[in-house]
């Protein structure tokens, strides 16, 4: 699940394509589609994924291209429902005990295996055994960090039986918490948390996930997986829900976003996984209803460096800048309308009442006056302007972005911010060692819960890469963790969020949105905050053109 | 001809170690590494992976335990396509380069040298200027425009041929991407062959030839053809390694599972294994079509002499 996907490879894909998807006037006869009623002979999808997933074993896959896939062979405790929230999966109950610290799940007694085992509670204590054990190697260990002992274990401090997970039967699995986590039922949806089938991994080793190997539990079983080319999925008919999976096959070809278009036009993928942002336009003249886009839980934001540097200590400057942004003209102009402004860090979440700052709704004059005057407060004025640098990753849509940022505190504040990036490897390292004074920090995040978002700037977390250390901030976090109440938790990290508002210690910018072409005769799918589209639900009407 | 062999080996082995050192020295040097990703781990993590890895010791073991393994032909696991080694990703992508890049290079000998010994038979006439204006244009009209442009023709437009996808060599699959990457080298082809042709045709046997009454196939096929192919020899080896290597584009455009892409996406993943593997390769690539070429040319031209 990382953030990768998004700056990834649009090197000279953007460049070849974007250059016909302009508007050649070969490009503009796309054919009609006439959609029936009835269900398609033929139930094969084919889908783009923008890169190929890095591996299909659930403990090891870290990118999202991957988490589609293993939606598709993998099934959690529980998983995404036909209307893209949250449904049982292997688990069909659970609850939970008073203090919220143990859960106990009751599984399916008609889950099997693509092998016809049953799915037992020793696969999961084996799996998520295996996804903390440093012999592992997951990138993703500390996805279990709420679980009982996880983090000792995953750094080499204590024996992998020490995690809080056990089997009292073969149909009830108990997890220990170390606080209350409400969101664990989101969790335990996730590649990492999926059962594994203990005696294929232990016969062959690293080569289990292979297509002549794999054992899976989901709707879907691995046919071929060929990493440049596609990845071919067949109906596993041993799936305790098989009944209600209408593809036959799932076929995933990776491809660079441009590419995918083209490869929707002509009919060979049926779905995109994403499009830049820049081709929106043109898209929407061209497939009109076929262009799908929705809320996406993620954010791009600044952050400054809390440490050293101008903005150290100095709140008003910060709220200043925060203030000078434009954020609907970023929405609407520089991103055509595909993207939301944010004025909070956490995107809309149900239940959660997003603490946005007051100047939010004034008018562009006011705002604008208020940054100034903040401006001059902080020490700043056209004789002494600031003048800092802007660390970004390199890509052309981000350097549109924070070219535009700079434009409005030129304009506005009459600073000197330049932009200026690297590749996207050397930002994280050069990011992570607090080399720049304000840097981009995006995050998409792994649950629908604040906390994913808030953890961003706790002392001493991995992507903090402001090193911001607020101990009002830090404690409010603290309490969150220890409230079962979901209701009062919220309100703590609404308080936490608030803080970080009143401190001005980031700049919200855009909330991301997830981007889809679909086929008309595409039915079944639900977009949701996670962007995640299991193929089981997806159906073919018939169909006359592509 | 033994001792000329054995002499290019001797010179290879230490060309390719240079090669292998070169690139594992400069990706190492690059910063960031192959497990700083998009989401931060923490660092006891961090460093546990890159234990299993070996990453945590000091560069020059690291160095001879690559070149240790490089000689007993294993190329290491790869970072970014975990549990999958570089050997398989070469094994099951080097096939597909081999087949588009042979076809291609075939294609464009076929049609470029054709086009090219027409020019010269017909110089100055309108056949000439067209062929030479269909060179000029397929040499400066690059892949990564000719590549979307013809999808777009084709596969939307006219619906005639997929719009990628491999299907293991399958002809439809085939067509696109071999005319995509064969033009740029149709052309060259074309326009050296008119060149070579010019100073053959013009050269006095042919001239001898022409006077003893041959018929026009005969001079042409016998007597020209052999030298106008000279120089299309020595370009055909290092060619081959550049259909191979310069297919990244038309691999991405594509979707083809070569191992061009790897070679791209290796790079930005800091997947070292990867891309050091696809540099060696590359280069024994390079190095052995060279050889090759030099053994053709003496073939060819009996005055070629390697052992001298």
């Amino acid at each position: 699940m990382s953030a990768f996907r998004l700056f990834g490879l649009g090197l000279f894909g953007s460049a070849g394509l974007a250059a016909c998807g302009g508007g050649t006037p070969a490009a503009s006869g796309v054919q009609p589609v006439s959609v029936g009623t009835a269900l398609a002979a033929e139930q094969t999808i084919t889908r783009g994924l923008q890169d190929a997933p890095r591996t299909l074993d659930p403990s090891l896959a870290t990118d999202t291209v991957g988490q589609d896939v293993i939606d598709d062979l993998f099934e959690g405790l529980t998983t995404i429902g036909p209307d893209g929230g949250l449904a049982p999966g292997v688990a069909s109950s659970w609850e939970t005990s008073a203090d919220g610290k143990t859960w106990t799940f009751h599984l399916r007694p008609e889950a099997r295996w693509s092998n016809g085992d049953p799915v037992t509670a020793a696969d999961f204590v084996y799996a998520w055994h295996r996804q903390v054990d440093p012999k592992t190697g997951s990138e993703y260990a500390q996805a279990l960090a709420p679980i009982v002992g996880a983090m000792d274990i995953a750094t080499g401090h204590a024996p992998v039986e020490n995690l809080g997970v056990s089997a009292p039967d073969a149909h009830t699995l108990r997890v220990s918490l170390i606080a209350p986590t409400p969101y664990l039922l989101a969790l335990v949806a996730d590649s990492y948390l999926q059962p594994l089938h203990h005696a294929t991994i232990e016969k062959f080793g690293d080569d289990w996930s292979r297509p002549e190997h794999m054992v899976s539990n989901g709707p879907f079983v691995l046919k071929e997986f060929i990493i440049g080319d596609r990845i071919t999925l067949d109906k596993n008919p041993r799936y305790w829900g098989a009944a209600g999976v209408r593809p036959a096959r799932v076929i995933y070809y990776p491809l660079d976003s441009v590419i995918q278009i083209s490869r929707y036009l002509a009919g060979d993928i049926e779905i995109s996984d994403v499009f830049q942002t820049d081709q929106f336009q043109w898209l929407k003249s061209h497939l009109g209803d076929q262009v799908h886009t929705g809320p996406y839980l993620g954010i791009q934001q600044l952050v400054f460096n809390m440490i050293d540097g101008p903005f150290a200590h100095n709140p008003k400057l910060r709220e200043a800048l925060s203030m000078a942004v434009d954020r609907r003209i970023l929405a609407n102009k520089v991103r055509l309308g595909v993207q939301e402004p944010a004025f909070s860090i956490l995107p809309p979440l149900a239940g959660y009442h997003q603490p946005v700052p007051a100047w939010a709704n004034w008018n562009d004059a006011q705002r604008h006056a208020e940054a100034r005057r903040l401006y001059a407060a902080a020490g700043y004025s056209a004789q002494n302007p600031l003048r800092v640098q802007l660390l970004y990753s390199t890509d052309p849509q981000n350097r549109d972005l924070y070219d535009a940022v700079a434009a409005m505190w030129r304009t506005t504040l009459g600073a000197d911010v330049q932009p200026y990036n690297e590749e996207f490897r050397v930002y994280l390292q050069d990011a992570a060692l607090h080399k720049a004074v304000l840097m981009q920090n995006f995050w998409i995040g792994d649950f629908p819960d604040p906390f994913t978002f808030l953890q961003l700037f706790q002392s001493g977390f991995a992507q903090n890469f402001g090193g911001l250390s607020d101990r009002r901030f830090d404690a409010l976090l603290a309490a969150a963790a220890n409230e079962p109440d979901n209701e009062r938790r919220y309100r703590l990290f609404e308080q936490a969020e608030t803080r970080l508002n009143d401190e001005a210690d980031a700049v919200p910018l855009l909330y991301y949105t997830s981007r889809h072409l679909i086929k008309p005769y595409l039915k079944g799918w639900h977009l949701n905050l996670l962007d995640r589209m299991p193929s089981r639900y997806l159906y073919v009407l018939e169909h006359q053109g592509n | 001809m033994l001792k000329f062999l054995l002499r290019r080996l001797m010179i290879a082995i230490p060309t390719l170690l240079l090669i292998a050192t070169l690139a594992f020295g400069l990706l190492h040097a690059t910063p960031g590494g192959p497990f700083d990703t998009g989401k931060r781990m923490p660092a006891a993590i961090q460093r546990s992976i890159e234990a299993k890895y070996h990453l945590n010791e000091p560069l020059w073991r690291q160095y001879l335990r690559y070149l240790g393994d490089l000689l007993h032909g294993d190329l290491g696991p790869s970072f970014q396509y975990r549990n999958t080694s570089v050997n398989e990703l070469i094994r099951v992508g080097l096939p597909v380069d081999i087949e588009i890049g042979s076809l291609a290079l075939g294609v464009a000998v076929l049609f470029g040298g054709s086009l090219g010994m027409m020019a010269a038979i017909r110089r100055n006439t309108a056949w000439d200027t067209v062929a030479m204006f269909l060179a000029a244009l397929g040499v400066s009209v690059p892949v990564f425009v000719v590549a979307p442009l013809l999808i777009l023709v084709f596969a939307v437009q006219l619906n005639w041929l997929p719009s990628g996808d491999w299907r293991s060599g399958e002809f439809r699959y085939l067509v696109l991407p071999v005319i995509a990457l064969c033009l740029p080298y149709v052309a060259y082809i074309a326009r050296m062959t008119r060149g070579s042709a010019l100073e053959v045709l013009s050269s006095s046997y042919i001239r001898t030839a022409w006077a003893k009454g041959l018929p026009q196939r005969s001079v042409i096929l016998r007597h020209a053809l052999r030298p106008v192919l000279m120089p299309l020899v020595s370009f055909l080896g290092p060619a081959f390694a550049g259909v191979l290597t310069g297919s990244i584009i038309v691999e991405s455009v594509f979707g083809l599972p070569g191992i061009g892409r790897y070679f791209l996406t290796g790079a930005v993943n800091r997947d070292y294994t990867l891309v050091v593997g696809i540099t060696v390769l590359y280069g024994a690539l390079i190095i052995a079509f060279n050889l090759l070429a030099d053994l053709c040319y003496a073939w060819i031209d009996p005055r070629v002499r390697l052992d001298s």
